[in-house]
């Protein structure tokens, strides 16, 4: 990841790099031109330093020679040794303009100093007048040495005059390549610190609209930061951010959705509740009477009329009492055989009841007071219009994942729109109902407490009679729901 | 806005630095133009050329020659010298080639006895070969290697029938020549007067016109006096040309005399279109420098041991002026 920091430094470090560069490079050729000053100067000092020694030697040789001690032996051999160095050193100095004149003056200090030597030689042996007269030749050569020198100055200077011109020309240039890489260096600058401050300033501008955006209440805008760091870092911990806000919006609307239908079932129940109350004209009174009543007909000897009567009585009972309990499908089934007993009472042999229970299955915990509205669909739309032969199935199988219970009759059914209109609770219940309860508050009331919606299916079609299918899970053992 | 101002620093940036590197590649490829060094242990021979005549034309045609021929031979050369036939000045730079102990010395020959003193002596004991050029020194007095130029004697009699052919076999000649003659004006007298002594009707005389140019006048007007019938000059000198003319005309016309001289100086091909000389005798300046160096070398490589001492003679040859003949 590239870090502000890292930007900062890297900017840093061309600066430095290229200010070294650039002062390395001066430096450089600064140096070389003083080198090269200095080459010249030692040229010309190195040449002096000849014709110096060798005045010197003359000198000393003249004082050798006047006075021949050891002392001035051995001065005159001090300066002849210097003359041989500066001589030897000369031989650096050769170039293409200069090889002839330097190898001639070379030469020419080495007869000065073989004739010095002659002299002293002479000397030595007591041939005053032959050393005298080489004396006057080394002087002669002397004179000769620096004129020489003196020339080669001059055509020195003639050569390096060219070489002058040159490093004046190069030194001109070298400023105008300073004044170039300067300006260069600048607009470089300009730019690498234009980029450098977009580089930051761009995506933080970008947060800042993303931000906006949010305050704006807007969650669903994904922050997009073109950057590689820290604020790119940022809007990713930004982004993180919004989507969480996202999720718990959501999980608050799924909540307050989830409320609300428990509201909605309340009412429903409340509903019943209400229609269940207007029902009950005093309950217990009729209870009671009914009791009495069958006992009556019991001590009569009309049986029938006895039995006809402990079922009303019954499911009156059923009905006062369980509508917010969960019941056992074995209550809940055999509310309904009462009930059908009435109603056989009701339609004797128009009505032919027939039912099958899965022992195993009776066990299993369901909301009361829903299997007899169910029937009691069946008895007024399928049975009542018919003249005879009406057939009510009532079926409950344990079918491992789910109970599942049939209710069918052979009345007239009912086609495709109906049973829609039916399942969404479009139609209210008809009067006759014993307990005023519809088909849609059975579905709905199953529904919520399963909390599925494939509880209920209805088969039918019109003239070939209705079958409704309950599918329940498996409940154990729950005191009541809401 | 963002856009256009990274273009325009861009677009600098690119110029800036399209001159930046333009200038950087001056700077790294002027070199600075010092001399080529040497490296010490090739040692070109050395080959001096030394006159008194640095000033003549003649002398630098002879110094041309030898330098071109010294740098086909790759050999260092240089022309040294003084300016007016400044005998003490020469002396010095024939010394000072000796002391430098150069490998050739070819030199202008001197005939004094300065000159045959540093040639036979210092040159022996250095070991320095001399080769004499335009201007000879007999070998017994300057044991030179050997001599090139022209051939004086020759030069004398090829005048000496040009003469004849001019003026024809009778006349009054006047023959001018300085204080000093150098051994390669007398061998053109000689050659002239040996020649002359074949014609009867001509009558020649030598007039020595000393140094400087009073003399040479009075010499002209010593001449004319003397001789009034005079039909012809030949000047040794041709140095002395333009003032003997000048006083010549000075007394009378010009044109009826016919005037000879010999070429090494600086005023021939001039007069001679002026039409004042009528001939002289041409030398080959180019061909004894480049012969001299060639010379030199093949003593040096040991090709030619010994030079002939008798020396190698270049052309030499007449030519007439443009002016017309009386």
């Amino acid at each position: 990841m590239n870090t502000i920091q890292k930007k900062i430094w890297m900017l840093a470090g061309i600066v430095i790099v290229m200010m070294f560069a650039i002062w390395l490079a001066l430096t450089f050729y600064n140096q070389k031109m003083q080198d090269q000053y200095n080459d010249i100067l030692q040229r010309y000092l190195q040449m002096n330093e000849v014709t110096a020694s060798s005045q010197q030697t003359v000198t000393n040789l003249n004082d050798y020679l006047s006075n021949p001690t050891a002392r001035s032996a051995n001065t005159l051999a001090s300066s002849q040794q210097r003359l041989q160095d500066a001589q030897s050193s000369l031989l650096e100095l050769r170039n293409a303009d200069n090889e002839f004149s330097l190898t001639n003056y070379s030469n020419m200090i080495e007869s000065f100093t073989e004739t010095v030597e002659r002299s002293t030689v002479f000397s030595e042996q007591g041939e005053n007048d032959t050393a005298l007269s080489e004396f006057t030749e080394a002087n002669r050569m002397s004179v000769y040495i620096s004129e020489m020198t003196l020339s080669i100055f001059n055509s020195e200077l003639r050569t390096y005059e060219r070489f002058y011109r040159d490093i004046i020309r190069q030194s001109q240039e070298l400023n105008t390549m300073g004044i170039l890489l300067l300006s260069l260096t600048s607009v470089l600058l300009l730019l690498f610190t234009y980029l450098f401050s977009l580089s930051i300033t761009k995506p933080v501008h970008q947060l800042t609209k993303a931000a906006n955006e949010l305050a704006k209440g807007r969650f669903d805008q994904p922050i997009r930061v073109n950057s590689n760091d820290e604020i790119s870092f940022l809007a990713k911990t930004f982004d993180h951010m919004r989507v969480n806000i996202n999720k718990l919006i959501l999980e608050i609307q799924q909540k307050a959705q989830v409320e609300s239908e428990l509201q909605e079932s309340q009412l429903l129940l409340q509903q019943s509740q209400m229609r269940h109350l207007q029902s009950q004209i005093n309950p217990h009174f009729l209870f009671n009477t009914l009791n009495t009543l069958s006992k009556k007909a019991y001590l009569d000897g009309a049986e029938d009329t006895s039995d006809l009567l402990v079922s009303v009585a019954g499911l009156l009972r059923y009905n006062l009492k369980r509508l917010d309990h969960t019941v056992t499908l074995e209550e809940e089934a055999h509310v309904l055989t009462q009930y059908m007993d009435i109603q056989k009472a009701r339609f004797s042999d128009r009505l032919t009841f027939h039912i099958d229970l899965d022992q195993s299955a009776l066990l299993y915990q369901m909301p009361s007071l829903t299997l007899q509205p169910l029937i009691e669909n069946a008895v007024i739309h399928g049975i009542e219009p018919k003249e005879d032969d009406g057939e009510i199935w009532f079926r409950i199988k344990d079918e491992t994942q789910y109970i599942r219970i049939e209710i069918e009759d052979n009345g007239q059914g009912m086609d495709g729109n109906k049973i829609e209109q039916l399942l969404k609770g479009g139609i209210t219940p008809q009067e006759g109902h014993a307990t005023g309860i519809g088909f849609s508050n059975v579905a709905k009331r199953l529904q919520l407490f399963y909390g599925s919606d494939n509880v209920v299916e209805i088969e039918s079609m019109p003239q070939c009679g209705t079958k409704i299918i309950l599918k329940l899970p498996k409940v154990m053992e729950v005191e009541s729901y809401v | 806005m963002r856009r256009k101002v990274i273009f325009v620093l861009c677009s600098l940036c690119a110029v800036l630095g399209f001159f930046t590197v333009l200038s950087v590649n001056k700077v790294l490829n002027s070199e600075w133009e010092l001399p080529s060094a040497v490296s010490s242990d090739q040692e070109r021979q050395r080959i001096v050329l030394i006159t008194q005549e640095l000033d003549t034309p003649f002398w630098k045609l002879v110094g041309q020659g030898a330098a071109n021929q010294a740098e086909r031979e790759d050999v260092g050369f240089e022309l040294w010298g003084s300016y007016g036939k400044n005998q003490e000045d020469f002396l010095k730079q024939v010394e000072i080639a000796l002391h430098s102990k150069v490998d050739g010395v070819i030199v202008q020959g001197n005939d004094t006895d300065e000159f045959q003193q540093l040639a036979r002596i210092k040159a022996a004991s250095y070991g320095i070969p001399i080769i004499t050029v335009a201007n000879d020194v007999p070998v017994e007095k300057s044991l030179r290697k050997t001599y090139v130029g022209s051939d004086h004697y020759a030069a004398g009699e090829l005048l000496v029938k040009q003469l004849v052919d001019d003026m024809g076999k009778s006349g009054e000649i006047v023959l001018l020549g300085d204080a000093e003659l150098e051994y390669s004006e007398r061998l053109r007298l000689d050659g002239m007067q040996d020649n002359l002594e074949q014609y009867a009707g001509i009558r020649s005389t030598y007039i020595e016109s000393g140094s400087s140019d009073e003399e040479a006048a009075d010499a002209a007007q010593q001449a004319l006096n003397e001789h009034p019938n005079v039909d012809a000059f030949i000047l040794l000198d041709i140095r002395q040309a333009r003032v003997i003319m000048q006083e010549i005309s000075s007394r009378t016309e010009l044109e009826p005399f016919y005037l000879y001289s010999f070429d090494d100086g600086s005023e021939a091909s001039a007069l001679l279109t002026e039409g004042k000389l009528d001939a002289i005798i041409e030398q080959s300046p180019e061909e004894m420098g480049e012969k001299s160096v060639e010379m030199m070398m093949k003593w040096l490589r040991n090709e030619v041991v010994p030079l002939d001492s008798a020396g190698y003679v270049t052309d030499i040859r007449i030519v007439e002026g443009k002016g017309e003949l009386p």
